[in-house]
């Protein structure tokens, strides 16, 4: 599977439930994740995060996109260096707030967003080194894969299902790969490939969420993502988990190569519809 | 599902309900813009009609056949003589209005639905309305009730073409009404820029000017926004209703825009989940009384009569009982 592949966007999503940030290149490390990716969230109040926690807990103890699609809507952006979060809304800036020493100015807005009750706010969650990924709970090991996504398979979802486009970013992927033959990263869990100069591993394919659901710019709940899965391929995966196999400094442009036993054949519906669904490590916990 | 008010003609069709329906006869019919027109509908005795608050709708069933709802635009009370609609002439609708504005005539019978709410006015120490063209109708009727009893703080932002095309102008001389024609887009922001918990918005216009107020109300508590949605997204939530949790008989009003999984939850229910987009079946309820409207991809049409996906269904009937599933 060498030829056209290549990296053609690199996102860190440093809260869980917000706004994607786009980088130009991302240093990794063998074992680690994308700097900063997932690592805030906000937590429910009556529920069983507790700061300091080092076990990785199910998305729903934590406010995302599957049930506050209005998140969306935000346009946030965390300054990770200065650790500063600004927000924007319909292109107007409406916080601009430092994550520690404003905490509270932070938590007041997101109630109101959330729609909390009076007094309650949600519970800051960062604990050095702990990303709020999906796949946490299955591990701190999966906590640091890095996710992939093929443009090709989202515009050949789109084009099954008869829908001007789909925009990559309900996916929240790490990583965005083109010019691969659509579906054919699913073959990718369990194999080993390069992106420029970093080696990977496939892990697990991606089982979607409904966050898919949600436009990201408007924050509505617009397009049935899970269902148009479901009816033109037979499953409900879109992209793949790697784990970082070694050191290396990922760019935009970087071109993929590799992919163990295949050999560059695109995946047929066939393949996708019958043999794919539960077979590999295909599964897992399913995600936004 | 809500009466998808006001398009640009200021009705789409709808879905008939289980309210009675009553025969009415067109008292009285006056041009308010060259293509606007008011309607008045009485009882053929002249005697009281069924109550009604402000933001309610009636579904009117045209000359011609089509159904359609028109929002009630006088701020209503106990035992009104009268329901008064306002019907925009859309020369590329589909027939509904023009049957209105051609074939209405004084003294026609029409069948009119009882007057239901799904955009009623709660109460609030502020107030903000968004108005867009004959999306005038359910604010007129909430803007006039809130003025009578002498209510202080209600601003309006009224939004037309022209001041020929423009419902109710004289009665808006002290709030903000624009007309695009002459100087282009009023730009919203300076309206809803400050977040205040005390206001509640209220908007009702083409979907353009929904879908902005939506957006630029993002860092609002989105209970103090209220829209009127012209239709209901293809896969979206829809009407509320109320769920019964068998268990405990705890009662959880289930709103339009969140599932019922959601609410109960919320309410203090657990039910296991994963998917949530009804595929892949882990909330199934038991279904004990009432109707479901299943939207799942999970069930079987005999799985159906008995249970249902609580992420994706709801209730076809005003009320349904769940438990957890057998």
């Amino acid at each position: 599977m060498t030829g056209g592949g290549r990296v053609v966007g690199l996102y860190v999503h440093p809260i869980k439930g917000l706004s994607p940030q786009p980088l130009t290149s991302v240093a990794l490390r063998a074992g680690g994740g994308v700097p900063h990716d997932r690592e805030f969230a906000l937590a429910r109040p009556d529920g069983r995060y507790e700061p300091g926690r080092r076990v990785g807990l199910p998305k729903g103890e934590f406010y995302t996109l599957v049930d506050e699609h209005r998140l969306a809507g935000l346009e946030t952006h965390l300054d990770v260096a200065a650790d500063v979060l600004t927000v924007r809304v319909a292109g107007h800036e409406v916080l601009s707030a430092h994550l520690e020493r404003d905490r509270d100015e932070v938590l007041r807005f997101f109630a109101r967003v959330l729609d909390l009750p009076e007094g309650v706010l949600p519970v800051p969650a960062r604990d050095g080194g702990r990303r709020f990924t999906d796949v946490s709970r299955r591990g701190d090991e999966p906590m640091n894969w890095i996710s992939l996504l093929n443009l090709a398979s989202v515009r050949d979802l789109a084009g099954r299902a008869g829908v001007d486009a789909i925009d990559p970013r309900r996916f929240r992927a790490n990583v965005l790969l083109d010019g691969l033959p659509a579906w054919s990263e699913l073959d990718l869990a369990d194999r080993e490939f390069t992106l420029g100069g970093v080696r990977l591993r496939g892990t697990s394919r991606t089982v979607r969420c409904a966050a898919t659901e949600v436009d990201p710019g408007s924050g509505r709940r617009d397009l049935p993502v899970l269902r148009l899965l479901k009816q033109h391929l037979g499953h409900e995966m879109m992209g793949v988990y790697a784990r970082v196999l070694s050191d290396g400094v990922l760019e935009v442009g970087d071109g993929f190569s590799g992919g163990g036993a295949v050999d560059g054949e695109a995946v047929g519906d066939e393949a996708v519809g019958g043999g794919l669904v539960g077979s590999g490590s295909g599964g897992g916990g399913s995600v936004g | 599902m809500r009466p998808l008010a006001v398009a640009s003609s200021g009705a789409v069709p709808v879905a008939v309900g289980p309210l009675a329906d009553l025969r009415l006869v067109v008292a009285d019919r006056t041009d308010l813009t060259p293509a606007v027109r008011r309607f008045a509908l009485r009882r053929p005795d002249g005697g009281p009609l069924p109550g009604y608050e402000p933001g309610a709708h009636v579904t009117v069933t045209t000359p011609a056949g089509h159904q359609r709802s028109y929002s009630l635009v006088e701020p209503g009370g106990e035992a009104p003589d009268e329901y008064v609609v306002c019907v925009l002439r859309e020369p590329a609708g589909r027939g509904g209005s023009a049957s209105m504005h051609d074939e209405a005539l004084v003294g026609a019978e029409l069948t009119v639905g009882e007057p239901r709410n799904r955009f009623p006015l709660h109460p609030a120490k502020r107030y903000l309305f968004v108005a867009g063209g004959i999306g005038i109708t359910p604010i007129r009727s909430m803007v006039a009730r809130l003025r009578a009893e002498g209510h202080a703080d209600a601003r309006v932002v009224y939004l037309t073409r022209t001041a020929a095309e423009t419902p109710f102008l004289d009665e808006f001389g002290d709030d903000t009404v624009h007309h695009s024609a002459e100087r282009g887009r009023l730009d919203l922001w300076p309206h809803l820029a400050v977040p205040d918990d005390e206001t509640r918005v209220y908007c009702c216009g083409p979907l353009p000017l929904i879908r902005a107020v939506q957006a630029m109300t993002a860092h609002w508590r989105p209970s103090r926004v209220h829209v009127e949605e012209f239709a209901a997204p293809a896969d979206g939530f829809a009407a509320p209703f109320t769920a019964v949790w068998a268990p405990t008989g705890r009662r959880v009003e289930v709103p339009a825009d969140r599932s019922l999984l959601t609410a109960l939850r919320r309410s203090g229910v657990t039910v296991d989940s994963s998917c949530e987009a009804g595929t892949c079946g882990t909330c199934r309820l038991a279904l004990l009384d009432g109707e479901a409207e299943h939207r799942d991809f999970a069930l079987t049409d005999d799985e159906r009569r008995a249970s249902l996906i609580s992420c994706v269904s709801r209730a076809a009937s005003e009320e349904i009982t769940v438990g957890p599933p057998g």
